[in-house]
């Protein structure tokens, strides 16, 4: 086959760079279309947020009339089955519910991953897939039993409710098990020697050495319990207590009249987030597709 | 090196093992019982609603299940949502993923940044904006869009033939750039070189592409395929929110008739034979997946 082209080459060069162009400028346009519609829906709330519900007009991609009033009724709309709460209360209790999650999750992890790493311990093999096999369990599994223990220690309608079950996670260990293992052993035995203990070690040498597991690790818990919703949704009653998707979920009554309360609420709950993604991006993406890598 | 003596050695390991206490405690009393207490309870009659203490029902539940009419539609409804949803992502996952390498293209990062913006919203959020943009009044984005079209407004979530699209939808825009993210990440393993190799021998990008990347990528590709199917068979809060499974149950999932069994009607016991006949359905679909690209190996 090469040997029948050799003739054509000088031709086929001025082909290939022509449809070079035109696939470069097909590829463009088709990203850029693409980039709209992912795009699209965000601004088409945002605008419909600053559009005035007053105004009986078709929503538009930009606003004709600028307003903030479905701001300020987005914020206290929840007053309405609740005179004590704003939007701003689920804000607090979604960042308290993913802080106590997160915080106390990175440590329960590292220390298990650092042990089954470093520590030779009867039964570690078998701890180690202990761990991996919890990941195999989907949550719709243990959703009945575990509300059913969660119930028996009356932690229905709590706090302990939204964080404890989820404390410890065999991702998590995995993770810190696989970074620990990559640590050399001359720094540990170092320590060693100079009489620390375990924990000492754990705390001054190994934890601050896994600072990038532990940002990605804390990214992706964070993402992971802030847009949580099946387990709330099954054990949380209580106004006061619910995160912020759960609550959002109140603002489907509004659906029929007040597009712009409705909104302008919806982009409250998502700016915030959308704005820490855009700060900190590279670790955001590697953060919540880590899972992929060893997978 | 001189022997430590044994309580020292024992000290140690006592030390390590309170160091895995917490992790594993918690693993014990919110997992492994849990799953165990599923299996059992799939045996039971039980409602926390009822008085009487649960009883034993045998395989009663699981008989149940496969005459009731609303699981198998359930089952179809979910089966029709990862038909209508993993093609898409990962086909379009894939193309974004190969057209964002090329390292030349300029606004490639920001294009990145756009495409993965979805996944870091709120799955409720997103859901309820979209019930909006399907709003079968004239104002939703989805009829705006017909109208420049001039195509008669849809009902979408409102009709039995729309919603589960409609949801399809909302769903394959949310995850796109999770899926482009993992191939962008499966893309940094294949070897430069083998590229390099191929231009010499005259392959075109088309060629390139077919023979040299899409081959290499297998072990990333089977592992989005077995996730997003697993995933989307637990798909839930995109129906719950949009449509609560209507019209009709053509929305109804798997896991919206496990909510309502097992948390609005608190028939416990079937909802735990539910959940259990999931486990075991999708463990031996993984399983055959696994064979099916085993058995396909790569032969140059």
């Amino acid at each position: 086959m090469p040997d029948a082209t050799v003739g054509q080459k000088s031709k086929r060069k001025t082909e290939v760079s022509c449809g070079r162009i035109t696939a470069g400028v097909v590829q463009y346009a088709a990203l850029i279309i693409g980039a709209f519609v992912m795009l699209a829906p965000v601004l088409w709330m945002i605008s419909t947020s600053l559009t005035a519900d007053s105004v009986i007009v078709s929503y538009k991609l930009i606003p004709t009339r600028v307003t903030l009033e479905n701001y300020v009724r987005a914020w206290t709309f929840p007053s309405n089955f609740d005179e004590s709460v704003t939007l701003g209360t689920f804000f607090l209790n979604s960042v308290l519910v993913s802080a106590l999650i997160t915080g106390p999750a990175l440590i329960i992890d590292s220390l298990a991953g650092y042990v089954l790493a470093r520590r030779k311990v009867p039964g570690s093999n078998l701890l180690f897939y202990m761990a991996l096999a919890t990941m195999m369990i989907p949550f719709y599994v243990i959703a009945v039993p575990l509300f059913l223990t969660v119930r028996k220690l009356r932690w229905l309608d709590t706090y302990q409710g939204m964080v404890v079950p989820f404390l410890a996670s065999g991702f998590g260990i995995f993770m810190f098990k696989q970074f620990f293992q990559t640590v050399p052993q001359d720094l540990e035995d170092a320590a060693l020697v100079d009489g620390c203990s375990a924990w000492r070690t754990y705390w001054s040498i190994m934890l601050p050495l896994a600072k990038p597991v532990v940002g990605t690790m804390a990214i992706f818990k964070v993402m992971w319990s802030w847009n949580q919703f099946f387990w709330p949704l099954l054990i949380i009653n209580n106004i006061r207590l619910k995160t912020l998707p759960l609550a959002l979920t109140m603002f489907r009554g509004l659906n029929v009249t007040q597009w712009g309360t409705l909104c302008a609420g919806m982009t409250v709950a998502t700016i915030p987030v959308v704005v820490v993604y855009l700060s900190m991006q590279d670790m955001f993406q590697k953060g919540i597709t880590m899972g992929a890598v060893k997978g | 090196m001189k022997q430590r003596p044994a309580w020292r050695r024992m000290g140690k390991t006592l030390e390590s093992y309170t160091m895995l206490a917490p992790a594993y405690m918690i693993f014990l009393v919110f997992i492994f019982i849990p799953v165990a207490w599923a299996f059992y309870l799939s045996l039971f009659d039980y409602s926390i609603m009822s008085l009487r203490a649960p009883r034993f029902a045998g395989m009663n539940n699981f008989r149940r299940l496969v005459s009731d009419r609303l699981f198998w539609i359930s089952l179809k409804n979910t089966a029709r949502y990862a038909l209508g949803t993993v093609p898409w992502r990962m086909i379009l996952g894939l193309m974004l993923a190969l057209v964002l390498d090329q390292t030349k293209l300029v606004g490639r990062k920001l294009l990145r940044t756009v495409y993965f913006l979805p996944v870091v919203t709120s799955m409720v959020a997103a859901a309820i904006v979209w019930s909006l943009v399907f709003s079968a009044s004239n104002s939703g984005l989805a009829n705006q869009l017909l109208a420049v079209f001039g195509m008669a407004p849809r009902g979408w979530l409102a009709d039995s033939r729309l919603a589960m699209f409609s949801v399809c939808v909302l769903s394959v825009w949310k995850d796109l750039g999770y899926v482009m993210t993992i191939f962008t990440a499966g893309l940094q393993g294949v070897p430069l070189e083998l590229y390099e190799a191929g231009a010499i021998d005259g392959a075109s990008t088309w060629q390139r592409i077919r023979f040299i990347t899409i081959p290499l990528l297998r072990p990333t590709t089977f592992f989005i395929l077995v996730t997003e199917i697993l995933g989307s068979f637990q798909v839930f809060t995109q129906t719950y929110v949009m449509t609560q499974g209507g019209p009709g149950y053509v929305t109804t999932t798997l896991i919206n008739l496990l909510h309502t069994k097992g948390f609005v009607q608190y028939d416990m016991g079937y909802a735990s034979a539910l959940a259990v006949a999931m486990f075991i359905g999708l463990l031996i679909m993984s399983w055959v997946l696994r064979k099916v690209f085993r058995a396909e190996e790569i032969v140059y």
